[in-house]
């Protein structure tokens, strides 16, 4: 992307620049804007944590951490790293990305608070991307308010046919765990954007049209008789209801726009998957596929990806690494037994991550820029340890974003203690647009991240 | 120790009851309560710098302060009331002082609760999957499912008539999570539904703060509604209001359509539809006749409108903003039938008398005796047992083989068997104390087998279960089946205290804080050094934090009380290391035991508290939101009440339904 089209397209996206006299002209300006590819966001969402030794330059010597519940003393502070760039010590972890250098940067230092109150798993993903700063949620035991990606959508997803997209790798069939373990994407306090877990029905829902006018003959219907039940409401129900009507119209919205764009679709490079048990990389990497496409196409601009759901303790085949089903969580709290599978949990979700790096980079768009570059993706967990529970010192990576005005650095960013992870979220925020003073309980961007 | 037990149960029981406090109100706090604090609890609970479990008593300054804060009062009475607190260390509460005390802070929390001006509602919420199945299943009549139903662990094959007040001696039963091709239910063909909605912790699928939608599900919704009225299968052999509301009649083709929708919205909505929303849907209806469909297809286009629609989709309690019997009727319904209401149901609303308690409990009596009764008995037992998990649990197969059978797995009989003692309690209307221990079970001859140690076999779909006497008492109730026991385990040995916390949530209903986890689980295998302990010894060696102790000194015992009940539920009198278990304890530092037949005894000396527990998961349930502190009074006369009819099941299920909380404003309107 050359700099002017880069520049007028930031521009464009924020208010301040409305007064200035060439905009005046609209049609123009979309004109142009509709040449450069749209800013793009991913979410890669690791449950559990990671095991740090293999994870952390100069941690592989520490001694293994006993399971631990959330508590500040217990957590591992880990390596002082200087404050800044420096370059990245390839740990074990970390190996798969080494060829992919180019388009990343590590980040650690990356602390979030613990609001007490709720399960720790629960809470490490529920509120990963969270803009409630914690304590500020009087309605519910969640710091839990609209996440970035909706905030994000709420700008970058006004044209596509899906606002956001869901996905997540939950393949248990036994209902044990409550929302809050399985989701990262949320409306609001309690509103729960559920995702899509099943590939061949995410298929369905991103490329099947036909159908349509039916559906829109019972919207018209179903609308009018909810505006009348409305009015019945009380307020707090009528709040509460609004989701209804939101729901709707983001169908309807999609409707016309999904049409606009079938020809576009049928080109998709993706088959419809078939209903068959998938081994677990090859179910990341399918859900991972069917993200890259929505990005590609223009479906959505925003999405998220949950590779395993939090704590379930239900074992899951993972095919390629062990004979037996194995279970995640459990093994976590047992480091000192399960610490070489346990790493090679994280290798084998790190390959996946990777993965994706891979095939963003490898899709070109308009201009010549890579899908990679127009998207910032991000690899984090909301547990900075799986046997210790803490929040602090995250496992970051943040790759692509060149298009939003991100720069891959290449390198080790060290963020000092102490530094909100929501720091990175406003840095984000603002890159693909929106004009935020803070994001939760952000102190500032993270100006290093910007080219 | 048997009859000290009981004795002091009942005059437990006494000073629990609802004797109103002795002093007013002012009086009560000076005389009583604040001098009891500041002699017993503020060292720990304000004083200083400690403010221990956030509970602050020294900042208390007047009978306000407390009326103020019923979270605080009903944490206190709970915490007096089962001794729990002063802790053992502390020097103990004189009795007459507990008891005086208890009573002082119950009236206070009934009068801040009765000074509340409106009822607690649950939010507008969405149907979930199952009641969506159920609603549309009796809607349109249907005569076999809509879409398959995880939901469901038990597959009826006939035996299922409460009408009767019996369950036969003898039962078929399937098991639809590890049963053979249990889920294939005769269904409708061409309809996929959308996902299972899941339980809240502590809690059940029906919740109003849970159950939203997003466009994800509305598309579902829409996407569902067609594909319901377009299956094959949705024709005049299994929809059973096809003549009446899809057949075109001989004449009057559109003076018809009208009259059609008006019933048929009515029971749709749940209450009698207004002008407008009539006009609404027959026009919509006129314009698909206008555009050349023919009658059946413009009913069916209009029918798969309906269920789209806010007014069937969601379900809302209007409280004190003009609730009526209509709202009555579906709360009723849901809660026992997890569906819409019927026309009995709809005319009484209608003519306004199902508020008058006679009423509403011959309406309680007849949907009890309801085949619909079903869905209750296929929601309510599996979620308070939190029985799901049996399904991810699978024993080490090399020390478990007699726990496989084919590709089947024993649980898969196991889980059965509570869920029908369960049904046999309701259906007959027993005490509830049998839920805790009962002399008789539903056992297949493979589980028969089981217990005495013997291999699993049998056939894997319809599955006969008979009625047995339990004359052992290590077996009977719902806590120490193999489903249960199995469930609590992990795949090589017990896991006490979860047991403990299973029990302290599900009978007492009062669940530990979410695991802190500040105490690793135990290995699989204990550590060389460790070999020659019991699990009770390993797990002292492992908690040795005094934060922890106030909550496992209340669940440890419960646990360990079931530990000669094995990883699956076979009972045993040694480890595999040769030591002895040791299961004895003492329950709410009140009762001791040496084992299960004492704990049981235990329990049941504590029957009140479990009445007055269940009756809590059950108005949860029957009202779909968690409860709070402002339901304890009516939660203390549901339990008195019960307790009065002699613990009968039905009799619990009635004074639910006849609660201030359930009734909302319709109670108060009745008074009025």
């Amino acid at each position: 992307m050359t700099d002017i089209s880069r520049r007028s397209f930031l521009r464009g996206a924020t208010g301040a620049t409305l007064a200035l006299p060439w905009l005046e002209a609209p049609a123009a300006a979309l004109g142009r804007l509709a040449k450069s590819p749209a800013k793009k966001m991913a979410i890669f969402y690791v449950p559990i944590g990671v095991v740090r030794r293999a994870f952390f330059p100069g941690e592989k010597e520490a001694t293994l951490p006993k399971f631990r519940g959330f508590d500040e003393k217990n957590r591992i502070k880990g390596i002082q790293y200087p404050s800044g760039f420096s370059p990245i010590e390839w740990t074990p972890t970390l190996g798969p990305l080494k060829e992919l250098q180019e388009h990343i940067t590590f980040i650690t230092g990356l602390d979030r608070t613990f609001q007490s109150g709720t399960d720790v798993h629960a809470q490490c993903a529920s509120c990963f991307i969270s803009s409630a700063a914690p304590f500020t949620i009087k309605t519910s035991a969640w710091p839990l308010d609209r996440t970035l990606d909706h905030l994000v959508a709420d700008q970058a997803g006004k044209d596509t046919p899906f606002r956001t997209l869901e996905f997540s790798c939950n393949s248990h069939k036994d209902n044990k765990e409550s929302i809050y373990f399985d989701n990262i994407s949320w409306y609001g306090t309690g509103h729960v954007a559920p995702s899509l877990r099943n590939p061949r029905a995410a298929y369905r829902r991103m490329f099947q049209t036909s159908g349509n006018s039916q559906l829109r003959n019972i919207t018209d219907l179903v609308l009018s008789d909810a505006r009348s039940f409305q009015r019945e409401l009380s307020s707090s129900d009528r709040h509460k209801f609004a989701e209804y009507f939101d729901s709707i119209r983001a169908i309807e919205e999609r409707m016309v726009k999904l049409e606009k764009m079938r020809g576009e679709l049928q080109k998709t490079p993706l088959d419809e998957p078939a209903e068959a048990y998938l081994p677990r990389g090859e179910y990341i990497r399918l859900m991972g596929d069917l993200m890259v496409t929505a990005l590609q196409t223009g479906l959505t601009h925003v999405a998220t990806l949950m590779i395993g759901p939090e704590r379930w303790d239900t074992p899951y085949k993972y095919e390629s690494l062990f004979d037996k089903p194995r279970n995640h969580h459990q093994m976590s709290h047992n480091q000192s037994k399960f610490v070489e599978d346990l790493e090679k949990v994280d290798h084998f979700h790190m390959e996946q991550f990777a993965y994706l790096i891979r095939k963003m980079s490898a899709v070109r768009e308009s201009n010549g820029t890579t899908l990679l570059d127009n998207t910032i993706l991000t690899y984090g967990s909301g547990l900075g340890d799986g046997a210790t529970h803490q929040y602090t010192k995250l496992p970051i990576v943040v790759a692509g974003g060149r298009g939003a005005g991100l720069r891959p650095s290449g390198k080790h960013l060290n963020c000092s203690d102490g530094t909100p992870l929501a720091n990175l979220w406003l840095t984000q925020a603002r890159a693909m647009g929106l004009e935020l003073p803070r994001f939760a309980d952000s102190s500032g961007p993270i100006s290093q991240l910007l080219g | 120790m048997q009859k000290t037990a009981l004795l002091s149960f009942s005059i437990l029981a006494l000073c629990l009851g609802l004797a109103p406090g002795a002093l007013a109100q002012g009086d009560a706090f000076a005389k009583l309560i604040r001098p009891t604090f500041s002699k017993s609890c503020v060292k720990c609970h304000g004083k200083g710098t400690k403010v221990k479990g956030k509970v602050n008593l020294f900042a208390l300054k007047s009978a306000a302060d407390l009326a103020k804060n019923p979270e605080l009062l009903e944490k206190l009475i709970e915490a007096l009331a089962s001794a729990e607190m002063p802790p053992e260390k502390e020097p103990p509460l004189a009795a007459g002082t507990r008891k005086g005390l208890v009573a002082e802070l119950k009236e206070l929390l009934r009068q801040a609760v009765g000074s509340q001006k409106s009822v607690v509602r649950t939010p507008i919420r969405r149907m979930n999957r199952f009641q969506y199945n159920n609603a549309v299943k009796d809607l349109f009549q249907l005569k076999v499912e809509v879409f398959p139903l995880p939901e469901k662990m038990m597959r009826d094959y006939g035996y299922f008539k409460p009408e009767t007040g019996k369950m036969e001696p003898k039962v078929r039963v399937g098991s639809r999570p590890l049963g053979k091709s249990q889920l294939i239910e005769p269904r409708l063909a061409g309809v996929a539904p959308f996902p299972q909605d899941p339980r809240a912790e502590h809690g059940f699928d029906n919740r109003g703060d849970h159950l939203s939608l997003s466009p994800l599900l509305m598309e579902s919704f829409l996407k569902l509604s067609r594909s319901i009225v377009n299956s094959p299968d949705f024709n005049t052999k299994r929809c059973g209001i096809w003549k009446s509301f899809f057949l075109e009649p001989k004449k009057a083709v559109r003076a018809a359509v009208k009259a059609r929708l008006r019933g048929f919205l009515g029971r749709a909505f749940r209450r009698q539809v207004d002008e407008a929303t009539l006009d609404r849907y027959t026009a919509y209806a006129g314009k698909q006749l206008d555009a050349g469909r023919q009658f059946t297809a413009a009913m069916r286009d209009v029918a798969a409108g309906v269920i789209c629609s806010p007014r069937f989709l969601y379900l809302r309690e209007r409280g004190d903003k003009g609730g009526d019997d209509y709202d009555l009727a579906s709360r009723l319904s849901f809660f026992l039938w997890g569906s819409i209401p019927d026309k009995p149901l709809l005319d009484l609303a209608a003519a306004g008398k199902l508020r008058e308690p006679e009423a509403l409990v011959r309406q309680v009596d007849r949907l009890l005796k309801d085949r619909k009764l079903k869905r209750f008995c296929d929601s309510f037992p599996s979620q308070w047992l939190q029985l799901d998990r049996i399904i991810s649990v699978i024993p080490e197969r090399a020390d478990n083989q007699e726990f496989f059978f084919g590709p089947y797995r024993a649980s898969m009989h196991m889980m059965l068997e509570p869920l029908l003692l369960f049904e046999t309690v309701l259906i007959e209307d027993r005490p509830i104390t049998e839920l805790l221990d009962s002399d008789f079970s539903y056992r297949s001859d493979l589980l028969e087998n089981w217990y005495k140690g013997g291999k699993a076999g049998g056939p894997p779909t319809a599955i006969p279960f008979k009625r047995v006497p339990v004359t052992d008492r290590r077996q009977g109730g719902v806590i120490t089946n193999a489903a249960v026991m199995t469930m609590t385990s992990s795949s090589t040995h017990t896991k006490p205290i979860t047991r403990g916390a299973w029990l302290a949530t599900v009978i007492f209903n009062d669940p530990p804080e979410p695991p802190p986890a500040d105490v690793p689980e135990l290995p699989e295998k204990p550590v060389k050094k460790d070999e020659n302990l019991t699990i009770r010894e390993r797990l002292a060696a492992h908690r040795d934090r005094p934060d922890c102790a106030g909550c496992h000194v209340k669940i440890d015992p419960l646990g360990f009380a079931l530990e000669n009940y094995g990883p699956t539920g076979l009972w045993r009198d040694k480890y595999s290391n040769g030591r002895e278990v040791e299961p004895g304890g003492t329950l709410f530092r009140k009762y001791e035991f040496k084992n299960i037949i004492e704990f049981k005894d235990a329990l049941l000396a504590e029957k009140d508290r479990f009445t007055r527990a269940f009756a809590g998961h059950l108005l949860s349930f029957a009202l779909g939101r968690g409860l709070v502190a402002a339901d304890a009074p009516a939660l203390d006369r549901i339990a008195a009440a019960s307790i009065a009819k002699g613990y009968r099941m039905k009799a619990l299920v009635r004074e639910i339904a006849l609660s201030e909380p359930f009734l909302q404003n319709s109670l108060k309107k009745a008074a009025d």
